[in-house]
């Protein structure tokens, strides 16, 4: 295992379980740092409030030259940029990847993607994404076209 | 009274001026005053690297990031396009 990944990965759980940002805190880290799940909790005064999410993160020997693979857990939210088996549709997932993002700031983004959603549904395209998706969504050719949400 | 130095020993120590906030690297967030996590040893082999966008990194760092395809060539904090600063 490469010195970066081991060391970067023990510095950023120690940081986030010293000071989690509020409703986000790490549940379980597997011994060899390359599998984490995080709990996400949906933010107040938004459609998900009350609800807790929990994201999978899974580290590759790369990172953070390459990006985390990270995936919701059941349950997933209903969201137009979540599909329905937990691949999310985030650029900085994938080609918008930089090694100056950290995990807090993977899920800061992913919470508030969560809180700028004004309507509960999935992406148009669920359907036809679960036919031919691979089992990581870093194999998924992603098509970014909307900020909005 | 009356002293009279005979010998005398200097102790320095230095740092690296980065200006950063917290002088950390970006990528691999070691200080600057420690190697990047693949040398033993700070100092003169694992120094920070300057880009021209004025971000700084352990020049091992930067320089794994930019020759990986994925890195556009892009500068992890802004997306410039890298190039080391000229001193």
């Amino acid at each position: 295992m490469s010195a970066i990944f081991a060391k970067r990965l023990q510095r950023e759980l120690r940081e986030l379980q010293a000071s989690p940002p509020v409703g986000i805190a790490v549940e379980t880290v597997n011994d060899s740092l390359k599998q984490w799940s995080i709990r996400i909790d949906g933010p107040e005064e938004t459609l998900y409030a009350g609800e807790q999410f929990h994201l999978q993160f899974r580290f590759p020997e790369a990172y953070p030259l390459e990006s985390p693979e990270v995936i919701f857990l059941d349950p997933v939210p209903v969201h137009p940029h979540v599909y329905s088996n937990g691949h999310i549709c985030l650029s900085i997932l994938y080609d918008q990847w930089s090694p100056a993002l950290t995990i807090q700031s993977v899920c800061l983004s992913i919470q508030s993607m969560l809180s700028s959603c004004t309507k509960k549904q999935p992406p148009p395209d669920n359907q036809r994404y679960l036919m031919t998706a691979h089992r990581s969504p870093k194999d998924t050719a992603w098509a970014f076209h909307d900020d909005k949400v | 009274m009356k002293v009279t130095i005979t010998e005398w020993h200097g102790a320095a120590y230095w740092r690296w001026n980065t200006d950063e906030d917290d002088d950390i690297c970006g990528i691999c967030r070691h200080s600057f005053e420690a190697a990047c996590p693949d040398c033993q040893l700070p100092g003169d082999n694992c120094p920070p690297l300057w880009g021209e966008c004025s971000h700084v990194y352990h020049m091992h760092c930067i320089h794994k990031w930019i020759s990986q395809e994925a890195s556009k060539g892009q500068c992890p904090l802004d997306r410039q396009p890298w190039e080391d600063k000229r001193a």
